[in-house]
C-alpha cells in the first residue's frame, strides 16, 4: 500500500504510470470502498493539492475547469451560472454542502455514474475532456468518454486534468433538472440537461438534450426538431421517453422513469429557453422552479 | 421558520395555566451540540476486543452444518460463540420464541448465527467469514396475508410449545389475534345510508436513529458491566439475566449519551451476546454496528399492515358502524409486538363515536425482520389508513372532512369505540386549532390542498423510582432510573424537583442511565418518562421538602405546615421576613440527618370499559390519560411526476399540562418531520426471497433538514386527573400519529383519489392519479354506496 501526495500534474502522472490510482475528494472512492463496492487501490496518488487542477479560466475560447475544481466552486461561479448554467444547476444538486466541497468535477466525470448530475449538462454544453499521461495529452468529446456504468475510455495511466466548454452562441441558455424525492443527499431518479439557442422571434434555432439515470451512460436525445418552442418541448418529452432505456430498481420502475424523463426533458428545454431569452432563473432550477421536489 | 413561539402565545384554552412555564435549555444540550458528549462507541477499555456477527443471510433455512473450527484457528481470535455455547433459553416479550443465536433454523436474513471476538474488527470479520454454514432452504413466508392461509408453511412449527402470555390468542402463523367488538356491526351497516369499503397497505419502515448501536461488556469476577446504546436499560438487564441465567445484581447496564432511538433501541438486543463473548474471551469486548447492520439485525422495525375497512354512515354524516380487519407483519420473532394487534385494532376504530364496531387484527409470523415498538407502534399506519378511509366516507355523503370529524370525533363525556367514557379531553379544540393554524378553507392554487387527520395515543402507567438529595453545600442530586433518548424528558425532571423544593433547575445534577445506581424505570418507551418518573421525582423531592420544612420550622419557631419553600428560601407563610436560606438548612442537615428522599408513587389505574368485548385482551383498549391530536398538512403535488411536497404542517395536541415547552415543541417538530418521511419516502422493500432491498440511508430515504416545512404547534392544555405530574400526559409518540394521514388526505384532495399504499412515493402518487392498479398491492374495492 502506498499513498503519494502529488503537488504537480507531472508528479501525479509519474505515479499513475507506476500503477497508482488518483484520489481527489474521495467521495466516490472511499465511500465505495466502505460499502464494499470495490476495495481501495493498493497505490493511491492524491491530486487534491495540485493547484493547477483547481483553476477556472474563462476566455474567448470558452470555459476551462480544472479537474480538481469542487462542485461548490462551480455552483458559486458567476460566469458559469450565467453562461453554462446547466453545469451550475447540476453541481448545485450533488449530495450535500459537505459533498460539494470535497467532490470534484473530474472525479464526477470519471466515476461515470449514469445518475451523475453534471454529465447531462456537459453533453449539451459540448464539453471535451482533457486526458494527460506521461506520454502526452489528448482531448476526448464528453460523449465518447463513458462506455458503461462506472466505465470510461480513460486509460489507467491517464489523469483527467480539465474540462473544456466552448462559449455558447448568442441567445443561448441551458438548464439541468432532475426528479428527486428529497432536497439533499439525493441521487437523480431521472435527470435531463438542455441547451437551447433561440432564433429572432423566439423560435428554437438549436437544441440539445441529454438524459441521466435512464441508460447505462448519460445519453443524448436524437432527432430533436427546431422551430416552435412548445412543439420542441413536446418532441423532447416524447423522444426522451422513447429513447430512454431505464431499469427498474428500488428508486423507481422502468415505466415510471420512462414517463418522468419525458416530463423532465420538456421542462429542461423550457427552462433553458427562458434563460436563452434573457430571463434569470437562479441556480439550481430544481429549487428556483420547484421542479422535481416542488417548492 | 417554526411558528412555535407564536402558537404558544395564542394558547387559548380555559384551563391554561396562569403564566407560561419557564423555557429552559436542557442540561445535556451543550455536550451533544459541541461534540464533547461521550457515547458508547467512544469508550475504549484496556485490552478491548472487537465483536462481529455472522448473520444468516438467508430468510428461512435449516442449518445443515455449522463449523467454527477454521474461525477459531485464526490468530487474534479470542472467542467464537454459537447457540451451543450459551444456556438453552428461549426469550421474548410476550411469546418466548427466540434464542440468542439461531437454533437449528434461521428465520430471517439478519438472524445471528455466530459471534466472534477478536483483536480488531478486521480480524473478527475474517473469522466471521471463515465460519462454515450450510443451509437447507425452507419455503420463505414473505406475505403476511398469505401466511394466514391454512396450507402456508409455519414459521414456527413448534409454536404451541413456546411459553407465552396467557392473554395472547395464538394459532400457527397468527402470533396474536385480537378483536374489539361493540354493539351489532351487521345491524349498524344495514341501517346506514351509505357503506364505504376501502383497502390500504402500509409498508414496513425503520426507526433509523443517527447512532448505530454499540455495546461494550466487561467482566469483573462474576459481575458484568455492560455499556449499551439502549433506550431501556432495565429491560436490557432483564434480557441478559434471562438468557445468561444471572441474578440482576450481577448485571449492571450503563448508558452513556444515547444517539437517538425512536423505539428502535427498545427491548433487549445484543447485550447478552457481547457479555457472553467477553466472558469467553476473558477480555472486554465492543460490538459496533454498521449502518447496514442497524437496518437488518435489530428486532425493532415498524411493521407493515394490510387494512380492510367498512364504514356505514347516514346522509347527515353520522357513523352507524365500522368493521376493520388488519393483518400485521410480525416478522420472524415476536419481540415486543404481542400487544400490537389490540393496539392496532383500537387505532383502526379511531377516536370516533361508533355505536357498532368490530375491529379484528392478526399479528402474523413471516420470514421478515421482527417488528417491534417504533415511535407509536401501529398508530401512524393505522391513522393513515383510517383517516384516508374517513375522507372517503365524508366524500361519499358530501360533507367537508373537517366538519365530518367534528360531528363524529369523541369529546368529553363521550363513549369511545372500546367502551371507555372520556373525562375532559381536548380533541374538538385540537380540530379547531389545527384548522385555524392551517388556514383551512383558504383559496389555494389548484396543485395544492390541505388535508386533516385526527389521532390518539394512550399514556402508559408504570412503576418507576427516583432518589433526590441535597448535599451540605445546598446543591441537589437526582438519581433516577429514567433513560434520556433525546426527548428531553429526563432533563425536565430537574424542573419538577426544583419546583417542589423552591429551587432552580440548575441547582440539580442528574445521575441516570445506570441500573446499579438508581431504582427501576421502564425506560425511554411509551412516552412514559415524565409521566411516571416525574411522579417518582416529585415524591422523592417531597420527602426532602418535608425535612427542610421541619428544619426551618425549628429555627423560625413555626409549624412545619406553615413553611413555604420558594426562591431558595424557606419562610413562614404570610411572613416573608421570617426566613432562612435553603442552603443554610442543607449545611445544618449535612452535620446531622442527611437530606435524602426516595419516591415512586402509585401509577394511575386503568379506566373501566362498558359494553365492549375484547378477545386477546392485553390491556390496550382501556387507556390511561389518552392523548388526542389533529394535524393539518398543506401539500403541493406535481401532477406530472407525482412528487408531493409538504409546504406547512399545523399540529394541535391535547397532551395534558405542558411542563417544559421547549422540549414539548421539539417533540412535535421532530415527530412531524418523521411523519413526513413515513408519508412520502420511508419504506422497506423486500425481494421475493425476503431480503431487504434498501437497508441503507441512500435508498431508505429519510427526510433532510432541507425538506422540513414550517410547523405550527398548539397545545390544548387540560390538567388531567389520573395522569402524570400536574396533569401531564405523555407526548413523545403522539405527534408521530397523524402527520402521514394529514398528508395523504391533502394529496387525495389534489389528485382526486387516495393513494392506497404507504409510503406515498412519487411513483405511487402518479400511478394513483392515473387510476392505475399499481397504486394498491391488490385491486382496491372502490368507495361506493349500497342500500
Amino acid at each position: 500500500m502506498s499513498f503519494t501526495i502529488a503537488l504537480t500534474v507531472e508528479e501525479a502522472l509519474t505515479a499513475l504510470a507506476r500503477g497508482a490510482r488518483p484520489i481527489a475528494g474521495g467521495s466516490d472512492l472511499v465511500v465505495g470502498a466502505r460499502h464494499g463496492k470495490a476495495p481501495l487501490p493498493d497505490h493511491l496518488v492524491a491530486i487534491d493539492r495540485i493547484d493547477s487542477l483547481r483553476t477556472v479560466t474563462v476566455d474567448d475560447g470558452g470555459l476551462a475547469i480544472g479537474a480538481g475544481v469542487s462542485h461548490d466552486t462551480i455552483e458559486r461561479h458567476p460566469q458559469i451560472a450565467a453562461n453554462w448554467s446547466a453545469l451550475a444547476d447540476g453541481s448545485a444538486l450533488v449530495g450535500s454542502p459537505a459533498t460539494r466541497h470535497v467532490g470534484t468535477i473530474g472525479g464526477n466525470i470519471c466515476n461515470a455514474s449514469p445518475a451523475m448530475d453534471t454529465g447531462a449538462a456537459l453533453v449539451v454544453l459540448a464539453a471535451t475532456v482533457e486526458l494527460a499521461s506521461v506520454g502526452g495529452t489528448r482531448l476526448v468529446p464528453i460523449g465518447e468518454l463513458w462506455t458503461g456504468p462506472g466505465r470510461t475510455a480513460v486509460r489507467a495511466d491517464e489523469l483527467c486534468t480539465a474540462v473544456h466548454l466552448p462559449s455558447p452562441p448568442a441567445a443561448s441558455g441551458s438548464a439541468y433538472l432532475r426528479l428527486e424525492y428529497r432536497r439533499a443527499m439525493e441521487i437523480a431518479v431521472v435527470g435531463a440537461g438542455a441547451a437551447v439557442t433561440l432564433a429572432p422571434g423566439g423560435t428554437v434555432a438549436a437544441v440539445r438534450v441529454a438524459l441521466s439515470a435512464v441508460a447505462p451512460t448519460i445519453v443524448e436525445v436524437d432527432g430533436l426538431p427546431t422551430g416552435d418552442l412548445a412543439a420542441v418541448g413536446e418532441a423532447a418529452a416524447a423522444l426522451a421517453s422513447e429513447q430512454a432505456r431505464p431499469i427498474s430498481d428500488v428508486r423507481a420502475s422502468d415505466r415510471y422513469r420512462r414517463h418522468a424523463v419525458g416530463v423532465i426533458a420538456r421542462r429542461a428545454v423550457l427552462a433553458a429557453a427562458r434563460r436563452a431569452g434573457g430571463e434569470s432563473i437562479a441556480v439550481p432550477v430544481n429549487r428556483a422552479l420547484g421542479i422535481g421536489a416542488a417548492s | 421558520m417554526f411558528a412555535m413561539r407564536d402558537s404558544w402565545r395564542t394558547m387559548s384554552t380555559a384551563t391554561a395555566p396562569d403564566s407560561a412555564p419557564p423555557r429552559f435549555v436542557r442540561a445535556d444540550g451543550p455536550d451533544k451540540v459541541t461534540g464533547t458528549g461521550r457515547y458508547t462507541a467512544d469508550l475504549t477499555l484496556t485490552g478491548m476486543l472487537a465483536a462481529k456477527f455472522r448473520y444468516a443471510g438467508i430468510a428461512h433455512a435449516r442449518i445443515a452444518r455449522l463449523d467454527t473450527t477454521a474461525a477459531r484457528a485464526i490468530p487474534g481470535v479470542f472467542a467464537v460463540l454459537t447457540q451451543a455455547d450459551v444456556p438453552d433459553v428461549r426469550y421474548g416479550g410476550m411469546v418466548f420464541d427466540r434464542t440468542l443465536f439461531a437454533n437449528e433454523v434461521v428465520r430471517f436474513e439478519g438472524e445471528v448465527v455466530a459471534a466472534v471476538a477478536a483483536i480488531d474488527a478486521a480480524t473478527a470479520q475474517r473469522a466471521v467469514d471463515a465460519i462454515v454454514v450450510e443451509y437447507e432452504p425452507l419455503p420463505v413466508v414473505n406475505d403476511p396475508e398469505a401466511a394466514l392461509a391454512p396450507d402456508t408453511p409455519l414459521v414456527h412449527p413448534q409454536w404451541q410449545s413456546y411459553g407465552a402470555s396467557r392473554q395472547l390468542v395464538r394459532d400457527g402463523n397468527d402470533a396474536s389475534y385480537a378483536s374489539i367488538a361493540k354493539g351489532d356491526v351487521d345491524a349498524g351497516l344495514a341501517a346506514a345510508d351509505v357503506v364505504v369499503t376501502s383497502r390500504y397497505h402500509a409498508d414496513g419502515s425503520h426507526a433509523a436513529p443517527i447512532e448505530p448501536r454499540s455495546v461494550v461488556a466487561q467482566w469483573e469476577g462474576d459481575k458484568v458491566t455492560i455499556w449499551s446504546s439502549t433506550q431501556v436499560p432495565y429491560d436490557a438487564r432483564a434480557g441478559v439475566c434471562d438468557t445468561l441465567e444471572l441474578p440482576s445484581n450481577r448485571v449492571r447496564i450503563i448508558v452513556p449519551h444515547l444517539g437517538g432511538g425512536f423505539g428502535g433501541k427498545c427491548g433487549f438486543h445484543f447485550e447478552a451476546h457481547v457479555a457472553a463473548l467477553a466472558r469467553a474471551a476473558r477480555r472486554p469486548v465492543r460490538l459496533q454496528f454498521t449502518r447496514r447492520e442497524e437496518f437488518l439485525a435489530p428486532d425493532r422495525r415498524r411493521e407493515s399492515i394490510a387494512f380492510e375497512f367498512e364504514t356505514g354512515v347516514q346522509r347527515d354524516g353520522t357513523i352507524t358502524a365500522r368493521r376493520a380487519r388488519l393483518v400485521i407483519d410480525n416478522g420472524a420473532y415476536t419481540a415486543d409486538a404481542g400487544f400490537f394487534s389490540q393496539l392496532a385494532a383500537m387505532h383502526a376504530l379511531g377516536p370516533y363515536r361508533i355505536p357498532n364496531a368490530l375491529a379484528e387484527a392478526h399479528l402474523v409470523y413471516t420470514n421478515h425482520q421482527p417488528s417491534g415498538s417504533v415511535r407509536a407502534p401501529t398508530a401512524p399506519q393505522c391513522c393513515w389508513a383510517l383517516e384516508s378511509h374517513t375522507d372517503e366516507v365524508a366524500r361519499a355523503v358530501g360533507i367537508d372532512p373537517l366538519e365530518f370529524r367534528r360531528r363524529n370525533a369523541v369529546d368529553s363525556g363521550v363513549e369511545g369505540p372500546s367502551g371507555q367514557t372520556y373525562g375532559e379531553i381536548g380533541l374538538q379544540q385540537c380540530l379547531d386549532a389545527a384548522a385555524e393554524l392551517a388556514g383551512y378553507g383558504q383559496p389555494l392554487p389548484d396543485d395544492e390542498a390541505i388535508g386533516v387527520a385526527i389521532g390518539w395515543w394512550p399514556s402508559f402507567a408504570s412503576p418507576s423510582g427516583a432518589y433526590v438529595r441535597l448535599d451540605a453545600d445546598g446543591s441537589g442530586q437526582i438519581v433516577t432510573g429514567a433513560q434520556e433518548c433525546g426527548t428531553g424528558a429526563v432533563m425536565t425532571l430537574r424542573q419538577l424537583a426544583a419546583d417542589e423544593l423552591g429551587m432552580q433547575a440548575d441547582d440539580f445534577q442528574l445521575v441516570y442511565q445506570d441500573t446499579a445506581a438508581a431504582p427501576y424505570d421502564m425506560g425511554a418507551t411509551g412516552s412514559q418518562t415524565l409521566f411516571n418518573n416525574g411522579r417518582a421525582v416529585v415524591a422523592a423531592a417531597g420527602q426532602v421538602a418535608e425535612q427542610l420544612k421541619r428544619l426551618a420550622a425549628e429555627r423560625l419557631e413555626a409549624d412545619p405546615a406553615d413553611i413555604v419553600l420558594a426562591g431558595g428560601v424557606a419562610h413562614v407563610a404570610g411572613t416573608p421576613d421570617k426566613r432562612v436560606d435553603i442552603a443554610k438548612l442543607a449545611a445544618i442537615a449535612g452535620g446531622g440527618e442527611l437530606l435524602i428522599g426516595h419516591g415512586s408513587g402509585a401509577p394511575p389505574d386503568a379506566p373501566e370499559l362498558h359494553g365492549s368485548t375484547c378477545v386477546g385482551d392485553v390491556s390496550m383498549a382501556a387507556w390511561v390519560a389518552p392523548q388526542f391530536s389533529c394535524h393539518a398538512a398543506r401539500v403541493k403535488v406535481d401532477r406530472d411526476t407525482g412528487v408531493a411536497r409538504v409546504l406547512h404542517v399545523s399540529a394541535a395536541h391535547d397532551s395534558g399540562t405542558i411542563i417544559n415547552p421547549i422540549a414539548a415543541e421539539g417533540q412535535v417538530q421532530g415527530a412531524v418531520v418523521m411523519g413526513i418521511g413515513q408519508a412520502l419516502s420511508e419504506g422497506t422493500r423486500y425481494d421475493e426471497q425476503a431480503h431487504q432491498l434498501n437497508p441503507g440511508l441512500l435508498e431508505y430515504k429519510l427526510q433532510t433538514a432541507a425538506d422540513a416545512p414550517p410547523i405550527a404547534i398548539h397545545f390544548v392544555q387540560i390538567a388531567t386527573p389520573d395522569a402524570g405530574p400536574r396533569g401531564a400526559k405523555g407526548l413523545a409518540e403522539a405527534p408521530n400519529v397523524a402527520t402521514a394521514a394529514a398528508i395523504a388526505n391533502a394529496i387525495a384532495n389534489v389528485i382526486g383519489t387516495p393513494v392506497r399504499q404507504l409510503p406515498m412515493t412519487a411513483e405511487r402518487v402518479w400511478e394513483a392519479s392515473l387510476g392505475g392498479a399499481a397504486a394498491a398491492p391488490t385491486a382496491p374495492r372502490t368507495a361506493g354506496a349500497s342500500a
